[in-house]
């Protein structure tokens, strides 16, 4: 391996470092996509031209895209506009969710009367597809804002519920009683013992809900909106333009990742500075914890 | 809570300690169940109260109509037809994302090929259900294939995760200490490796599941022509929103039961030593 | 400089099958500037009786005062684990139990990090410090709230035999120094003959069996014969009465 070579010793070693690591994997990882898309095409407008009904070439849905992105849309609103008015359902419910679920989580973690009283139905709510919550809010409250921020509130608060839950039970009993020991008054212990070490589980919980109840905003959209992301996916289905729900969906990945990458992560850096760890578990992918969690259900 | 238990039959003088503290457990164990009851009794009534008083009939019918409807929908004979076909097609669907989830699951020990999946898992994992479901149905319309690869595309990435994180956390000592006693591969592997990993598949799976069915029935909701979602969806086309409701509410009955009994008992009773070991 | 009155100290935990009974009628008096060791196998009510001590627990039957010429003693603890809030600063944490924040109160406790070798770190999260550095920092808290009475309960038990070392004669230079009553659990009975001037021993079930004086001058070197004899001594009442695993 120690060439030693006098021109330039290490460019060799360092390049096919550089084609194993797994950034070369993550960059590959789109060109294979890509070459797999066109060949589908290739494939199925020789060989099985019945397979599908419309397949949009690449070109197509970057044409969309681009267009989407410079404003420019057939659409009755161009993307930001309507990103934006899910946004704002988004976090209303979210809001509401965190309140909600923030006392229901606690008094289930104080009390085991209170706990044994709503937990089949938190769990029931948690496995409860969105579908329905999306159906049903729009059959309740009409075309409007109330039945997505509902659908969104229904859908996080199983969540919130349960890391609260979890929280309190973890509180830490230790801190507790050295407070105590040393005579510190209960403001002051609830301040600074009490509610930091719940802020781990809040922020979980907040993460959750955002990432769940954005996919219960849309489909609760696509029921029953007449405006937002979720209604705008739907109007490119109903319009028959595939590259239009393709380009759509892409979209929405940006979005979520946006959000997980650049907001959550920087967020989660940011609180939790105090955990040596911190930068490490921010590079985690959230999904394991994600997952983890129904499991408390 | 007085639970009407007159004066305690005081025992002779010494009853045992042991069954005092059985005494006690149990009247815990009372209290938690009376509890539940409760919780159970007044969701139930807060949602046969609000059928026609806070909210319409027709809107939201309560408990005892949507056991009525289901009835009327037994005797019609669409049910165990519908169910059925729902049902293969989360078992094919399901087995095809779980070959896949573990296929990638292994594959990504590889060093570049976890960079080159890292980015799929997490499009798999944040991309709603319902996005796959309007891709494969305006793509395939509706042939078989759209609603499999909805299934395939929003459920592998849990059981990836949830694979390579048991193969990550491989208990290295015990490999180690087999190697040292000259134990040879395929036993390291059926008595650390395999038992090792086992918990962490079925929890895939577990989560697997509850994600599956739901797509299933969304996707049905767009492009099939049978099954629960069709149901459904031919339900709302005519306005008969009782019958939409109790279609969704019986399948999410079984797939409850499916869920948290079923599967959950296998856990328990195959993966048990994990939780005792915890506590 | 305080002095402890427990009066037929009585403790128990839980009931029926689960009863436990953590302290047995216990007496005892301490006062003055004193460094008091308490010692004893494992569950035998070391713990209880510390947290009975600095009101973390309530007796089940008895009575504990704790007095300063005549008003309530103030009292500091140093845990076995740290116990630092992981998400404030080593200054914070101080800052953390004291009556006010004012830059007075802020000097005395930069004074105490200090005092521990701590001083550069005040900025830093507990997190960041290694578990020696952390139990000096909690040992700085103890003493920032300048108490009348320190209670410590295993504190050099974590770490490892060098830092312990070094830690005990720090602990010991600023007990002589400031002129605490100290009351000290371990289960170490080398760690209990070095430092402190009175033994007790309480053994299996709660009860407080013997009372050692010990009378030797201080600083105590491990290879002074003297001091060994004294463990001897120590080791020797504990087989007597079956107290003890003995190190
Ligand atoms: N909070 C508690 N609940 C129930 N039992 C306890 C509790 N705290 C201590 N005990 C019991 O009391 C006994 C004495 O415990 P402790 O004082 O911690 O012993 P030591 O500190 O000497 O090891 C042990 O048997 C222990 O199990
Ligand atoms: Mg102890």
């Amino acid at each position: 391996m120690t060439s030693t070579s006098p021109i330039s010793p290490t460019r060799a070693p360092s390049l096919t470092r550089a084609l194993k690591s797994p950034l070369s994997g993550r960059l590959t990882f789109p060109l294979v996509c890509l070459g797999v898309w066109l060949l589908t095409i290739q494939a199925v407008t020789t060989i099985w031209p019945f397979a599908v009904d419309v397949l949009p070439t690449p070109w197509q849905v970057a044409g969309f895209m681009w267009d989407e992105i410079t404003g420019n849309t057939l659409a009755p609103q161009n993307m930001y506009e309507t990103f934006w008015i899910s946004l704002q359902r988004l976090g209303a419910g979210m809001a509401i969710a965190m309140v909600v679920g923030g006392v229901i989580g606690l008094a289930m973690g104080l009390s085991k009367s209170v706990n044994a009283f709503f937990n089949d139905w938190i769990v029931a709510i948690l496995a409860m597809p969105n579908l329905a919550w999306a159906l049903f809010c729009s059959l309740a409250f009409g075309f409007g804002d109330t039945g997505p921020i509902v659908a969104v509130v229904l859908t996080g608060v199983p969540f919130v519920v349960i890391n609260v839950r979890e929280g309190v039970r973890n509180a830490p009993t230790d801190l507790y009683d050295m407070a105590r020991a040393f005579g510190v008054p209960r403001e002051r212990a609830i301040r600074h013992v009490l509610i930091p070490s719940l802020m781990p589980f809040l922020f979980a919980a907040g993460r959750y809900a955002f990432a769940l109840g954005w996919k219960g905003l849309v489909v609760a959209e696509v029921f029953g909106g007449q405006d937002g992301a979720g209604w705008t996916i739907k109007f490119w289905y109903d319009a028959h333009r595939a590259y239009g729900v393709i380009g759509y969906a892409l979209l929405f990945v940006i979005f979520a990742l946006f959000f997980e990458k650049f907001l959550f992560d920087r967020l989660s850096r940011r609180f939790f500075r105090w955990r040596p760890s911190a930068n490490a578990t921010a590079e985690d992918p959230a999904p394991t914890d994600q997952q983890r969690t129904p499991q408390h259900g | 809570m007085s639970t009407a238990v007159a004066p305690t039959t005081s025992p002779p003088r010494r009853a045992s300690q042991a069954e005092l503290a059985r005494k006690a457990q149990r009247r815990d164990r009372i209290k938690a169940w009376g509890w539940r009851l409760a919780g159970y009794l007044f969701f139930l009534s807060l949602w046969e109260f609000s059928s026609g008083r806070l909210m319409d009939e027709t809107l939201l019918p309560g408990p005892t109509a949507v056991f009525a409807t289901f009835g009327e929908l037994w005797q019609s004979g669409k049910v165990p037809g519908a169910f059925a076909t729902t049902l293969t097609r989360i078992g094919i669907g399901f087995l095809l994302a779980f070959v896949v989830g573990v296929l990638v699951g292994m594959l990504m020990q590889n060093r570049w090929l976890s960079g080159f999946f890292k980015d799929a898992v997490t499009i798999g994992v944040t991309t709603p259900g319902l996005i796959w479901a309007l891709i494969t149905a305006i793509i395939f319309g509706n042939r078989e294939a759209g609603p499999l690869l909805a299934i395939v595309l929003t459920t592998f990435a849990v059981i990836t995760v949830n694979v390579s994180e048991g193969i990550k956390s491989l208990p290295k000592d015990l490999i180690d200490m087999a190697k040292s006693f000259g134990v040879g591969v395929l036993k390291r592997n059926r008595h650390i490796v395999i038992p090792h990993l086992a918990p962490f598949i079925f929890t895939g799976v577990r989560f697997g599941f509850s994600i599956a069915w739901k797509v299933t029935v969304l996707t049905e909701v767009f492009s099939s022509s049978s099954g629960i979602g069709f149901e459904m969806r031919t339900a709302t086309q005519l306005f008969r929103l009782p019958e939409f409701l109790t279609w969704i509410l019986a399948f999410y009955i079984l797939a409850l039961f499916l869920e948290k009994v079923v599967l959950e008992a296998i856990e328990r009773r195959f993966f048990g030593w994990r939780t005792t070991l915890k506590a | 400089m305080a002095d402890i009155k427990v009066e037929n100290l009585h403790k128990e935990f839980g009931a029926g099958a689960d009863r436990v009974v953590a302290l047995n009628d216990v007496n005892l008096e301490i006062g003055g500037h004193v460094f008091v060791s308490v010692v004893g196998a494992s569950g035998c009510g070391k713990s209880t009786l510390l947290n009975i001590l600095s009101g973390i627990e309530t007796p089940t039957n008895g009575s504990v005062t704790i007095t300063q010429a005549g008003h309530p003693a103030r009292a500091g603890y140093v845990f076995q684990a740290a116990r630092l809030l992981p998400w404030r600063t080593v200054m914070d944490n101080l800052l953390f139990v004291q009556t006010d924040r004012s830059e007075e109160t802020r000097r005395r406790c930069q004074h105490y990090l200090d005092m521990v070798q701590l001083g550069d770190k005040a900025k830093k999260y507990p997190g960041e410090l290694s578990g020696g550095m952390q139990q000096r920092v909690g040992i700085a808290r103890a003493f920032s709230t300048e108490p009348d009475v320190l209670f410590m309960d295993e504190p050099f038990s974590h770490l490892d035999a060098i830092t312990a070392r070094s830690l005990r004669t720090e602990l010991h230079q600023m007990w002589q120094e400031t002129g605490k009553t100290v009351v000290f659990v371990t289960h170490d009975v080398s760690e209990a003959v070095e430092l402190s001037n009175r033994i007790l021993v309480f053994a299996k079930g709660g009860h407080l069996t013997e009372d050692i004086p010990m009378n030797l001058p201080f600083p105590r070197d491990s290879s002074d014969p003297d001091v060994a004899l004294a463990k001897a001594e120590v080791f020797r009442i504990f087989e007597k009465i079956g107290a003890l695993a003995v190190r």
